[in-house]
Formats: C-alpha cells, structure tokens, sequence
C-alpha cells in the first residue's frame, strides 16, 4: 500500500462522515463519532502494518515524503484526532448547551468531522518536505481549527477565541508566506534539501537569509506557540472548547515541530548562517521557558494553566534545538529523536489530563481548579488518572514525561559541555522546578481541597469508550515511563 | 543613505510647500455637494449576501484550479501518467461535490428559510 | 534471581497486593507487609554472609551511547546500609502493628511502609546513577504519601507537601549533576565510573560543578541547610515513620550516596570543601535549634538533622588535602560508621518517642509530661541507653563513631571546634528531654495515666537497644568496614569528648531539674532562626511577584477577559464586538508585530 493512500483514507473518512451528518436527519450524531474513531482506528492500523516499512526516504514527485518521521508522525496525529473524537463525544452536552439542544441544528455532526479534516493536513505537514506543500497542509491544518476554534457559537470566550486565533492566525501566515518568498528568491528553491545545498554554498549573502528565517521563525513559531509569537495561546486555549483546546495543544503541536524542525535543519547546517541562527533560537528558547513557567503559577483556570504550561513545554523541546547539527557527538538519543519522544509522551499525559477534565466539566460546568477540588473523593479513579497525567507532565520518574525530559536535558547538558549556552539548561532546570510548583496546585485541589460530605459522594458518569481511552492512556503513560525502549525505537 | 535622504527630504518638503487645507464643517463632511448621506456609513446586510458570495468565491476559484490542468493534461499523458491526473481531479471534484451536496442539503442556497 | 533481587522486589510485591487486592482487610494487609520485611530481613542476614559483586545486569534502555541497565552492586557498604534498612525495616513493621493497630489507613499505611522498603532497597543496592535517581525519586514519593498519612489534618498535608517540594529542588540538582557527570566521562555506573577516574583526568571544574549539583540531591534529601526545614515538619507522620524514614534510613540516603561517591568527592576538592562546611553549619544549626524545642518528636528531629550533618561533614573530608594528599575514603568510613550506629539509636529513640506518645494519648509536648520513668521502665531505661548513646558515652556505639569523625576533623581547626561544640550541645539537649519527660513528677493528668507499652511495641525497643550498644563493636560493623579503614582519634580526643559529653548530661539535668518551663529561653532559637519565616516570606514576595507580573500581562494582553469571566457565558456577541474594538485584539496583533520586530533585530545584532 503507498503511504500516501492513507491521507486519502482519512479524506473519504472525514466526506463520509459528512454524507451521514447530512442523512442523519433528527437521529442521534454520536454514530457519526464512532464511525469517526473506528475509522481512525482502522488507518492506524493500516500505517502500521500496511504501509510499506519507512526504512528508506520514500519520495513523491518531489513534494510528499515518506521516512520515519513522517510515520511517527502521521501516528501521532491519527491517534490524537481519535482521542479527540472520544472527547468530544463525551463534550457533547456542553456543545448542545452552547449551540442548539437540538442535534440537527447544534452541528455537532460537522464538529466530529472537522477534526478529520484537520487531520489529513496534520498528516499531510508531517510529509511535507517543501516549503509550498508546508505552506499549503498547514493551512488546511489552520482553516479546520479557526472553524472548531469558535464553535460554539453562544459562548462569547469561544467566539472571542475564534476571532482572535482567526486574525492573528492570518497574521502568521502572513510572515511565514513572506519568509517563503524571501527564501525562495535567495536561493531559487522551495525543496529543503536542495535549500539546504544551496544555503551551505560559500557566496550566500547571510543578511537576506537571516531575515528570511527569521519570518519563517515567526509564521511556524505561531503554530508551536513560542515566546514572543505565543500571545494567543492562552486565550484561545481558555475559549476554545475542552477537545478543541487539547487538539491545539497536542496535534497542532507536534505536527508543527516536525515542521519546524526540518524547516530549520538546513538554515542551521549552513555555516555562515549557523551562529547567528542559533543565537536568535537560544533567545526564543530562553524567553518561552522563563514566561511559560512563571505565568503559569498564578494561573486559577484550568486550561489557562495548561495552556502557559504547553508553552513552557515547547520551551523545554526547543532546548534541544541548539544540539541539531552541532559539533561533536551525543550520546543517548538525538535531538529529533528526543523531540519526538517528548511530543509523543506529550500527547498521552496532556490527553489524558484534558480527558478526565472533559468529564469533570461536564458534569461540574466549572473550568476552574476548583472545580476539581475533592475529585478525590468523588471519583478517586478520575483523580487517579489526572493525578498521572500532572506527574507526567512535571516529570515523576516512572511516567514517561521523566524520560522525555530526560533525553532533552541529556541534550542540552552535553551540547551545552561541548558549545556553551549553559544559559538555557539553567532556566530548564528553574523551569522544571517551577512546574512542580503549579502542578501541584492540581492535586491539592483534587485531594486537599473542598469538603465533600459524605452524602455528597458520587461517582461522575464517564462514557464507556472514554473510561477505555483514559484507562489506556494511563496504563501507556506507565508503560512508557518504565519501558520506553520501543517508543524510542520508533524515533530513532 | 541617499535613498533615505532623498525619502525624508521629500516628505519634509511636501509638508513644507504643501498648502495645508483649512478645514471646516463642509469641507470635512463625506461629499462636498449633493445630498446629505442618511444613516450608517456602512448599513448592514444579511449574512445570507455572505453566504452566496463565499460558495460563489469557492466554486468559481475551484473551476478556476481546473484550467491549468487541462492545459498540463496533455503533456502529462505524453509522460504516460494519465491515471495519476486524472484521479487527482476526479478527487477534487468528488471532495467538491460532497461539498456542495452538504450545503445544498443543509439549506444555505436557500434564500427563504 | 539473586537474593538481593529478592530483597528488592519483595517488598514491592507486597505493596502492589495489598493495594490492588487485599486492601479492604486491613489486618491481613499489615501481616503480608510485617511478614515481606521479615523474610526481607532473614534475606539479608544471608546475603551479608555471602560475597560481594555485581548481581543480574540486563540492560534496561539502550540507545546510541546511553547505556541504562538495571543491576545490583553489592559491596561492603551496601551491605551495611541494607542490613540497616530491614532490620530497622522490621523492627518498626512489627511496632506499627501496636501503634497503628485501630488507624482507619492500616491497609494504606503498610503498603506505604512496603513500597518504601522497596525504594529504600533500590537505592542501596542499584548500581549506577540512573537507576538510584529513580528509586531516589521513588523514596520521595513513599515518604510523601507516609508523611500525609493523616491527610485530613491540615498540617499533616502541609508537611507532605513542603517535604516533596522541597525534595523536589534538590534532585533537579541530583539530576543535572548525574547528566553532567556523565557529560564528562561518558559512564553512569559507579564501578565504571570509579575506574574512568582513576585511569583519566578530568577538567576540575567540571567534576566540581558536577559533585556540587550530586550533593544538591544530598541536600535535599538528607536535610542539610538550606534544605533542611522539611524535616521537622515531616514529623506529622505517624512516628514509627519517623523512626524508618526520617531518622534511619532516608535521611541517611543522601550520605550514603555521597559515601558511595568517595571517589568523586576526592576528585573534585572544591565541592568537598563545600560539602564539609554545609555539614558542620547544619550540624551546629541544628544543635541549637534542638535546644528549645518543646515537641518530643521535634527535638529528635533537629537531632537527626544535626547528626547528619556530622556525617555529611565527615565524608566531605574525604576530599580534604592534608599535606598535599586527599584524606580519602578513610573520611567517608567515618561518615558512614556514624549513619550505622546512629541508625539504632536514633531509630530507638523515635520509637521510644512514640511509646510515650501512645501511653500519654497522643500527648508530644515534653512540659505535659513527667516521672514516667517509674510508669513506664521499660521504655524509660532504653530510652536513656539511647539518649547515653547518642551524647557519645564510653563505650557505647555512638562514642566509636563519634570519635571517628571528630578524628576526622581533627584535619581542620574549625570545623574540630563546631563539631565539639555541636556534641556538648547534643548531650545537652538529650538530657533535657530525659530529664522532663521522665523524672521529676508528671505535668498531666495524661502522663499521670500512661502505662508501659504492649510487648509488640516493647520488643523492638529491647532489640534497638542492644543494638545501641554494641554496634560500635568491632565484631558488629568489622564485617563491612575494616577497622583499620577507620580513622583513629590521636592525642586526648576520646577523652576530651567524654567530658564534653558527660559535661553536656550534667548541665542539662542541673538546668531542668524540677521545672515547670525553660530557664533560659532564647526566642531566636525557638523561632529556628526565622529560617521558615524566612522562605515564606520568599514564597510570598515570589508569588506575589509572579502574580503582578502575570496579572500586568494579562491586563495588557486581555484587558477586561477577567471582569467579564462571569457574564460572558450568557452574553451575546454584541459584547465581543465592543470588546475587540476596545482595543484587545488590536493590541495583541500590536504584540506580535513587536514580537516579530524583535526577533528581526535580534538578527541584524547577530550578524553584526
């Protein structure tokens, strides 16, 4: 099977998903989610079993590409849309609640389709090895999220979140669009590899370059949601809607660093442009570790927390950046295969948090950390589970955020023994301090906080295939964090 | 340095030449002769006209995409690829149509309801 | 499978049963935990017997360079340290029993002791960086959970999460010093390492940087200052936990660790010489805290945190150049002398701690007691061998390892002189407990009632006690240290340290014979030098700090998002448009453009 019958597949899926929200009539649309997650399942399966082995750099008219990274990442985004979808069944309530209680008109039918859509440009981006196929995915990646973005079309925040994301979005694209063209006319190309030749050659003037990666810094630091293009992150996180907000954080995330990455592979393995490049990433490095983690701490909601908290994520995985094509070797991991590790971590502890906070929303209408307080006693096993995914996300050894961070520090220490830039490992190291600081705001509040009398003790409802997904991933986020030889080993 | 110097010179000395207008009431009202505009300066419309015209723009830039590639179709089946070209349009369309099944079934051609 | 696999998974299978399976029969539950640490400890007897080396290597993660394997080193010091960890494991399994026999926790609380038997072992035995960080890690979570036991009371959950916290600062330094160790030599295993060294050199300050950024972990863990103010707040746990974890074993982790590091220390004199001076400085701190404490558990607290600092003072010499040679390993034998004998009496003291506590009905303060020597012998009479032990009376164990690392010091003038001091102080203050708590006449209608403990509360008292006896013996460390590895006291110094000892005993007794409440009463010391207050006030000018930070930010950036929280659930879109004219979103596009105008600048100065 060719690996890009599977972009295909997610397309039909999504157009018939379409077609059965438009025959659906007065029915239920929760079949439409399903048919949605088994669908996804479904191509899952075939990109690990069906689609030939990614071993070589397979090669489509010179625009889609096929090597492990595409892999990993067309599975990351598979597997975060299916989540997603499992979420957003569970959110439906909420959205009727915003829209229309009745089905027909609520739209939700084209709220599970979306994220499909969305998907095939995630999947697209994570084979685009030119700077027009770039271009072009991560806009159908970006239409699909203005549209889920301010979806609920009663709610002022989720409005107020889809035209800001809308405009600055625009804004962004703007940049990257220009930093396209700028590189284009220095070095004649769109294709990477052949930029990556043309920019390593002796008579490049660097000024223009420089200009041009800067914007195109700007246009893809948007979408991964780095200081200083981050200033979106945590108002559209806030409005936005719970599966929505998680897909930002997550899908929109990795598919972006993959982006990001081979964008900037070859800026940095140009010498005469190196330096510079490096210093102007150590910069935004340093600012979105310190402004990611220091805000976070006062944050009293939930998704806003999460929200400066993904931005000090991003921050810890650009530290790995500075290592990419430097000199001198690195033991343990490299830093792509370090990046990827984390973002996939990522994925399975921020999913799993924004899970059991979709139940606890539903059920509490509350999006502040109180409405977590004495979910301890109310649901010890959501409590369980939130209580992983937060120690994930701070680091705890045993959970697969640990080793993530692990790899990246590695990095950094030893590219930072071998070429300076102590700076950054510095700020990491208050950073990752810091985080335990406002993770543990969460499990207060879960466990210490709000007195829940006796009477008061029920179970939250949690949907059956949502139980399955946060089960999952709970048992994943252990599963990796003690055995991550066989996540590695896809990255590697 | 002298593309700058000329660029200031001249803005320094349109404002220095440049007869600066007086203003008053007649000269700051939108037209200075005929009739007095009446209400808001941008009056509203029915979102129904954005509507239409957002469909119109995506369908006519769509058959707009379709152009080149009759064009290239040749040249692509003298290379012997024409199953790819072919089903690549076919897709298209097929994602068109859908969409376009979608809003006629959810009734956003429709000017009444 | 290894016995000393055995010895470490055991526990955690008797953890993850009691957890997963019997956990609503709580009974049962604490008999599989008494009974894991029981067979632990038979375990143990054979393996001490046994020869060292290396057990079951199987490689864990391997990925280009990085090596991570799971295997057991077992060397003189480990075997000490294990012996340590399951006999006192036991000892204060088989307590609990009586002291938490009606908790409604029971099932809770001996899977909590289990799983800490489990991570206790894994450090002691692991045999590179990586794989004690973890279990470093792990003790610290187990510790948190014993520590918030009684999580309804506040305080309780307060001390559990001030203790992880704090932890929390020193391991990110453990960290980054195990990555930058390896950074530097390329191995991670403490055999591989010990040889990298000593065949290479290395960059001295890198191997400082990197020691100084291991001992953060020490710090954090073996609650030395700054890091030390955990501690006593941990002593809100039940105390037969206090007894393991903050007096016996966890504590002593972080000097163990550095024992078994002697060989970096050496390498790296700057950090040594650091090590030494947070030592003594918590040591002398500590002492005088001790002091005026009137909380039973308290005092002993600051105790421990001064008698770590003894230890970690001695192993810090290990680096100390004496004429041009580092004093070596023969220093960090002294520091870990000191961890084994200590481990007895102090884990006897805790409990005998806790026996009064449960006669008084849960009374700590030490001015409610009183006599209860003469209700209580038992208790009484071993409490006192430890108190005897603990001042470095002849010829009990804690005057054998209490010379040798003041023997140790002797090296330096100074620090011979804080480590006097501390010892008076240290005899001083024990006499004082002694004196109020047991002799004179009871303070209370609770200390008129209490009565001699049962005998599964008794017995581990009896054992500890023999224990503090002899294990200053040769015959009772001489298996894992040879004495000749122990440095010997010259001139008059056990001698002196006696008098210093028996003169601290003497003053405490005179001082508070008969008293209601303290004769002198130094509020600084009272307050602990203010040093909580201190980093609350940090916190607080911290957070405030980031709050207004983060707050400017957002006026700036939101503008109103926050006044309108409430409303905007129900209001139309009417408002969002008036919103956004307001200026909020025009001032966030205003912002990237700024954020764009930056980046660009910032590469005009790169470029030069």
């Amino acid at each position: 099977m060719l690996p890009y019958y599977l972009e295909i597949c997610v397309v039909v899926l999504g157009s018939l998903m379409l077609c059965m929200e438009l025959f659906a009539g007065r029915r239920s649309r929760a079949k439409i989610a399903m048919v949605g997650v088994a669908g996804l399942g479904v191509i899952f399966a075939l990109l690990m079993f069906a689609v030939c082995s990614p071993g070589e750099d397979l090669q489509y008219w010179g625009i889609y590409h096929f090597d492990k990274w595409a892999a990993f990442y067309k599975g990351l985004a598979l597997i975060s849309t299916l989540l997603v979808l499992v979420m957003a069944r569970e959110f439906a309530p909420v959205f009727k609640h915003y829209t229309s209680q009745d089905e027909e008109k609520s739209g939700i039918g084209e709220f599970y389709c979306l994220p499909i859509f969305v998907c095939s440009g995630l999947m697209w981006m994570a084979s685009a090895k030119d700077l027009v196929t770039i271009f072009v995915s991560l806009e159908l990646v970006t239409m699909g999220f203005y549209v889920l973005v301010a979806f609920m079309r009663r709610n002022v925040g989720s409005l107020e979140a889809g035209v800001k994301y809308l405009i600055l979005g625009a804004l962004s694209t703007g940049f990257l669009v220009y930093g396209i063209a700028w590189t284009f006319g220095v070095s004649g190309t769109f294709n990477l590899e052949e930029l990556s030749v043309v920019l390593a050659g002796d008579d490049i003037p660097s000024a223009p370059v420089m200009f041009a990666f800067a914007l195109l810094i700007a246009g893809i630091g948007f979408k991964i949601a780095v200081v200083p293009f981050q200033i979106w992150v945590p108002d559209v996180y806030q409005g936005a809607a719970m599966p929505v907000t998680a897909y930002l954080s997550v899908a929109s995330k990795a598919a972006g660093f993959i982006v990001f990455l081979r964008v900037v592979d070859p800026f940095l393995a140009a010498p005469s442009i190196r330096e510079p490049a490096i210093y102007l990433m150590v910069f935004v490095t340093c600012a979105t570790l310190i402004y990611g983690n220091l805000a976070a701490i006062a944050q009293k909601n939930i998704k806003r927390l999460l929200a400066y908290s993904s931005i000090a994520h991003a921050g810890f995985l650009l530290m790995a950046l500075p290592a990419l094509g430097a000199a001198g070797t690195i033991a343990g991991p490299g830093p792509e295969s370090a990046i990827s590790f984390y973002l996939a971590g990522y994925l399975l502890m921020t999913l799993l948090c924004f899970l059991v906070l979709t139940v606890v929303r539903v059920a509490t209408n509350g999006e502040d950390l109180t409405a977590l307080e004495g979910l301890g006693k109310r649901s010890p096993f959501l409590a369980f589970a939130m209580l992983v995914g937060v120690a994930s996300l701070a680091g705890i050894p045993l959970t697969v955020g640990f080793f993530g961070k692990f790899f990246l520090f590695n990095i950094a220490i030893q590219n930072a023994m071998q070429n300076g830039l102590w700076i950054v490992v510095f700020l990491a190291v208050l950073g990752a301090a810091t985080g335990f600081y406002y993770y543990f705001k969460i499990i207060r509040a879960m466990y210490w906080e709000g007195s829940v009398s006796e009477g008061e003790v029920t179970g939250l409802k949690v949907g059956r295939l949502a139980m399955l997904a946060i089960i999952l991933l709970v048992v994943a986020v252990f599963f990796f964090g003690i055995f991550p030889a066989p996540l590695l080993g896809l990255t590697l | 340095m002298i593309a700058t110097g000329f660029a200031v010179t001249t803005l320094l000395l349109s404002v220095a030449l440049g007869k600066s207008a007086r203003r008053n009431k007649i000269k700051d009202s939108p037209y200075e002769c005929g009739m007095l505009p009446i209400g808001e300066s941008q009056p509203r419309f029915s979102v129904k006209f954005y509507l239409v015209a957002m469909l119109f723009v995506i369908f006519d830039i769509e058959v707009v995409f379709m152009y080149p590639w009759a064009l290239t179709f040749r040249d692509f089946l003298a290379r012997d690829q024409a199953a790819m070209v072919f089903w690549s349009m076919s897709g298209f369309v097929g994602i068109l149509l859908v969409a376009y099944l979608y809003a006629l079934k959810k009734g956003a051609l429709s000017w009444e309801s | 499978m290894s016995i000393a696999f055995i010895i470490l998974l055991l526990p955690l299978v008797a953890a993850a049963s009691i957890l997963l399976g019997i956990r609503k029969k709580a009974n049962l539950s604490a008999y599989v935990s008494v009974a894991s640490a029981g067979i632990c400890f038979l375990l143990t007897l054979g393996l001490i017997r046994g020869s060292g080396g290396e057990a079951g290597a199987f490689t864990w993660l391997s990925v280009g360079g990085l090596e991570l394997k799971i295997a057991l080193e077992i060397t003189g010091l480990t075997r000490g340290m294990i012996l340590v960890v399951t006999l006192v494991g036991l000892l204060v399994h088989i307590f609990s029993l009586g002291y938490m026999r009606d908790d409604a926790g029971k099932a809770r609380y001996f899977a909590g002791l289990s799983l800490f038997m489990f991570s206790m072992s894994g450090i002691v035995l692991a045999d590179n960086f990586a794989m004690m960080f973890i279990f470093w890690e792990l003790v610290g979570v187990s510790s948190y959970l014993l520590i918030g036991h009684w999580f309804q009371k506040n305080s309780a959950a307060e001390a559990s999460k001030k203790a992880f916290l704090v932890n929390r600062i020193g391991d990110f330094g453990f960290m980054a010093g195990i990555l930058l160790l390896w950074g530097a030599t390329g191995e991670i295993g403490f055999s591989a390492l010990r040889e990298t060294l000593e065949v290479q050199t290395f960059d001295p300050s890198l191997l400082n940087w990197a020691m100084i950024c291991i001992f953060c972990g020490a710090v954090g863990k073996s609650a030395q200052v700054p890091l030390h103010v955990w501690l006593p707040d941990a002593m809100e746990g039940p105390t037969p936990v206090s007894a393991l974890i903050h007096a016996a074993t966890m504590v002593a982790a972080g000097v163990f660790m550095l024992t078994k590091v002697t060989f970096l220390i050496i390498a790296a004199p700057v950090a040594a010489s650091v090590i030494q001076h947070v030592g003594a400085l918590t040591a002398l701190l500590a002492a005088l805290m001790a002091t005026q404490q009137s909380d039973i558990k308290k005092i002993l607290a600051y105790s421990t945190l001064s008698q770590l600092g003894y230890m970690v003072m001695a192993v810090g010499f290990a680096g100390f150049l004496h004429s041009g040679e580092a004093v070596g390993a023969v220093a960090s034998n002294a520091g870990f002398f000191h961890l084994y004998t200590h481990a007895f009496f102090k884990a006897l003291l805790f409990l005998g701690a806790g026996a009064v506590i449960y006669a008084c009905h849960h009374e700590q303060d030490i001015w409610k007691m009183g006599g209860l020597i003469r209700l209580m012998p038992v208790t009484a009479i071993t409490f006192l061998i430890g108190t005897a032990a603990l001042a470095g009376l002849p010829p009990l164990s804690g005057f054998w390892s209490k010379d040798a690392v003041m023997a140790v010091t002797q090296n330096s003038t100074p620090l011979l002189i804080v480590g006097a001091i501390t010892a008076f102080l240290t005899a001083f203050y024990m006499s004082r407990l002694c004196t109020i708590v047991f002799f004179g006449k009871a303070r209370s209608q609770a200390a008129r009632e209490a009565g001699e403990v049962p005998l599964m509360m008794r017995a581990p008292l009896v054992i500890l006690a023999l224990g503090a006896v002899i294990a200053g013996f040769e015959f009772a460390y001489g298996w894992f240290i040879a004495p000749a590895d122990l440095p010997h006291p010259h001139g008059a110094l056990p001698l002196v340290l006696t008098i210093i000892g028996v003169a601290g005993i003497v003053t405490g007794y005179l001082l508070h014979r008969g008293r209601e409440k303290d004769p002198i009463r130094v509020e600084v010391l009272v307050r602990k030098f203010y040093i909580d207050e201190f980093y609350l006030f940090l916190v607080r000018v911290f957070q405030d700090g980031v709050a207004y930070l983060a707050k400017a930010v957002d006026q700036l950036l939101i503008d109103g998002l926050i006044v309108r929280g409430s409303a905007r659930l129900t209001v139309g879109v009417g408002l969002l448009l008036r919103g956004l004219q307001g200026g909020n979103l025009q001032r966030h596009v205003f912002l990237f453009g700024v954020g764009i105008v930056i980046v660009i600048y910032l590469i005009t100065i790169a470029l030069g």
